[in-house]
């Protein structure tokens, strides 16, 4: 048997990547670390679930449409986005999650010697795709926990194709304001693609926090993300979209796999956006009762907190984060430890219901003691 | 490709001068001195021949220079299936029951006149086997030191050579017996960051000043080492190391590395941000004792691991891996009767200036208590005064040496995690 080279046979960029390892299962990681209950505060889930119409979807989802191909464009789905934002619907492009999007964004726009811009302390996957596509990924440091504009701006040059900004922010729940976006897109003026990823859109109540979407017609470089995994609550079934500049979307499906998006997912999403019943007047409660709970609670345990926009909110330690993860985790209580968001010492905890919330100031009690 | 040059060639002896006229030649063009050429050619002969009659004659070699810049690396590649597998320990001609002379030992000799030796599985089945000379670099004597003073803000950039110099000079001033030798040799430590494998941090103000330093490489691709930091102003040296170490993590953490490793000490300012593994000890000029404390930190969540053990550890590891709150499932590993054959083979990876060997089993075999015994002999009649025996506990096989080991006088001091192919439990030879 020969055994491919895969020296010669894979390119360096690819080699080189570490691929990133989710953590197991909960039950074998409830095994693991013997724990009868988890929590996951890891990943920033809405613990209500989805809202009760797209909960009717899926408990009534028939078996025999298994065997039947999904729209491959997600058809209803970009119409009712479409018609919501007053757009085209060949301005959405539907994707397996959002970072699938991502995924198409850099195909489209970015070759070998080309480079995106982002931030060191950010959701990792824009980083991770461009690196793993060849595409240099220039991380601009934060300043005072938010995105630099002017920072991001220095760093563009002739081949700089695409900048991410995440807004708010995942992991620190800073936020543009309306005036420093503009700002923004004014000065970037049309060189290049500006992608505003509005994951946690639906949670943001500060009053000076843009709409994306109603800035597309005025800024045709502007590419807006969102997501139903978070306050819409099917993260299991992979669904986001992105919208845009017509022409510029047009460009961008042309790297899109079609028939990625499964029929429960795109059946889901509608029922999320019809939802009538305050899904998520009821979840911002929630996330804000959290919110208060935590910033109390981790006070009196004289532990700084980086507290904003979004269901999360990070935690500085005395001590390492990954072995609080641990310590944690035996008591099960799972966080996201934030070295690898270059925030070392820093933990992330999602805004979950009061039961968890209690359960984690216990578990941190027991682990500072 | 200019940092290496390629030689394929069959492994019989008539060809012997070529391979050693080739050694030599690379070694000079690489920028080895006269000397340490000479050294390295008269180790390439020993193993060349060695390999010609004892180990795999007649069949392919690929032989590999390589410049790495503060050190010249020879190595000699070829397929497994070819071996006569036992002829690879280190201490073949070794009978552990006898005192008869060490002569003819192949390997053996090749050991005494370069740096450091090794044996490697790699892909594909083939063996690669190394041996490096380091480069000769100016050594900076131990002296008082005139104190540093640093004004306002400090930034921690990559330092240029002289940067690197400046710093290194610094810390050989006050020699701290736990850091490895290179940092007496200043222009040794620029060559190493210029080659790649190493990188360094500096913090200074704004004058320049440089108010303390680290370096780190990648020990393994999962483990990172960091040496440091050093810091030269007391009054600021909390938050000196923790700029520097900031910094460190931010270029480790979204990179292939799981953890990062630390034999030397830290300041006490960043010992919460670590975690005790254990100590190492080693033997210097004599029997006087240095102590090398082992911390840790993981740069991920713990994804979790089996771990293979032989009944007599369980126990401990059950204890270490409760005090370290790593999530392990242990198997313990039971001799049912089955059949062994063949010679086992352990690598034995040798540090000549620290007086150090580190053995690793690669290949098993029905000979591990012998095996170990002859190479105990050998190491002990070479001088090298610090053993260490290191099992990968996430291949099972392996868990059979622990009995053995442990019979032959070596103790478990400490884990390091995902040091292999699961963790990596050190086992120190009293």
């Amino acid at each position: 048997m020969i055994e491919p080279d895969l020296n010669i046979l894979v390119p360096a960029y690819v080699r080189e990547f570490e691929p990133y390892i989710p953590s197991r299962p909960d039950p074998e990681l409830q095994k693991l670390y013997g724990c009868p209950r988890l929590y996951r505060l890891n990943n920033n889930e809405n613990p209500l679930g989805p809202p009760p119409g797209a909960q009717e979807v899926i408990r009534n989802f028939p078996p025999p449409r298994g065997a039947v191909y999904p729209s491959g464009d997600s058809y209803y789905l970009r119409h009712e986005i479409a018609s919501r934002f007053n757009m085209d619907p060949d301005q959405i492009l539907v994707g397996n999650g959002a970072n699938e999007v991502i995924a198409f964004m850099i195909k489209a726009f970015c070759e070998p010697g080309n480079n995106i811009i982002t931030a060191d302390k950010t959701f990792a996957v824009y980083e991770w795709v461009a690196t793993f596509s060849g595409i240099e990924a220039r991380i601009i440091p934060l300043r005072d926990e938010r995105f630099d504009e002017q920072g991001m701006l220095r760093a563009i040059d002739a081949n700089t194709k695409v900048i991410f900004v995440c807004n708010p922010n995942n992991p620190t729940g800073t936020y543009w304001s309306r005036d420093t976006l503009k700002y923004f897109l004014d000065a970037v003026a049309g060189r290049q693609i500006v992608v505003v990823d509005e994951a946690y859109f639906e949670f943001v109540e500060a009053e000076d926090y843009p709409d994306g979407m109603k800035l597309i017609d005025a800024y045709p470089n502007l590419v807006v993300f969102r997501t139903f995994s978070k306050m819409y609550g099917i993260a299991g079934l992979r669904i986001g979209y992105l919208a845009g500049n017509l022409e510029v979307v047009n460009m961008i499906r042309r790297t899109c796999v079609v028939y990625s998006v499964n029929c429960v997912a795109q059946e889901a999403a509608l029922a999320c956006l019809r939802d009538e019943t305050d899904h998520i007047g009821r979840t911002r409660k929630m996330v804000r009762e959290s919110r208060e709970f935590l910033c109390t609670e981790m006070a009196a345990l004289k532990l700084p907190v980086i507290a904003g926009e979004g269901n999360y909110l990070i935690v500085k330690l005395p001590g390492s984060d990954t072995l609080a993860y641990r310590k944690l985790m035996h008591e099960g209580v799972m966080i996201r430890p934030m070295t690898g968001f270059r925030y070392p010492n820093h933990i992330r905890v999602t805004l979950a219901g009061r039961e968890a919330m209690e359960a984690f100031v216990a578990a941190m009690k027991k682990v500072l003691a | 490709m200019g940092h290496q040059i390629n030689l394929q060639l069959a492994a019989e002896i008539s060809f012997l001068p070529v391979a050693v006229q080739w050694a030599e030649t690379a070694a000079k063009v690489f920028g080895l001195g006269r000397e340490d050429a000479l050294k390295i050619c008269l180790a390439t002969e020993e193993i060349f021949s060695y390999l010609s009659s004892r180990v795999c004659p007649g069949e392919v070699l690929d032989m590999r220079c390589v410049n790495g810049i503060f050190y010249v690396r020879v190595e000699f590649r070829f397929p497994v299936s070819v071996l006569n597998m036992g002829a690879l320990n280190v201490a073949a001609a070794v009978a552990c029951d006898s005192e008869e002379s060490l002569s003819e030992m192949g390997l053996a000799l090749a050991t005494r006149t370069v740096d450091r030796l090794n044996i490697s599985a790699e892909r594909k089945n083939y063996i690669c086997l190394s041996i490096e000379k380091d480069k000769e670099y100016p050594y900076v004597a131990a002296t008082s030191s005139l104190p540093v003073s640093v004004r306002g803000n400090l930034a921690v950039t990559a330092p240029d050579a002289e940067g690197i110099k400046s710093y290194i000079a610094r810390v050989a001033r006050t020699p701290d017996e736990r850091l490895p030798s290179f940092f007496r040799y200043p222009g040794k430590v620029a060559d190493m960051v210029a080659g790649g494998e190493y990188q360094a941090l500096t913090a200074v103000d704004t004058r320049g000043e440089c108010a303390g330093g680290l370096i780190f490489h990648f020990r393994t691709p999962q483990v990172v080492e960091m040496f440091g930091p050093q810091v030269f102003v007391p009054e600021r040296e909390d938050e000196t190391a923790a700029m520097l170490f900031e910094v460190c993590l931010a270029r480790t953490a979204r990179t292939k590395a799981i953890g990062i490793l630390n034999l030397t000490g830290v300041p006490n300012s960043l010992k919460t941000q670590f975690e005790f593994l254990g100590s190492l000890t080693n033997k210097v000029q004599g029997d006087r004792k240095v102590v090398h404390p082992c911390h840790y930190r993981l740069l991920h969540e713990d994804p979790g691991a089996v771990v293979f053990t032989d009944a007599a550890l369980t126990d401990y590891l059950q204890r270490e891996y409760s005090r370290i709150f790593l999530a392990r499932e242990l198997r313990e590993v039971t001799d049912q009767g089955e059949t062994r054959t063949g010679a086992s083979i352990f690598a034995t990876e040798f540090h000549r200036e620290g007086s150090r060997a580190i053995l690793r089993p690669l290949w098993p075999g029905v000979d591990f208590d012998a095996n170990v015994q002859r190479h105990l002999r050998f190491l002990q009649e070479e001088g090298i005064d610090n053993i260490f025996f290191t099992i990968d506990l996430g291949i099972s096989w392996q868990a059979s040496l622990m009995t053995v080991l442990m019979n032959n006088d070596f103790h478990p001091a400490l884990i390091l995690p995902f040091a292999g192919q699961s963790d990596l439990l050190y086992f120190q030879y009293d």
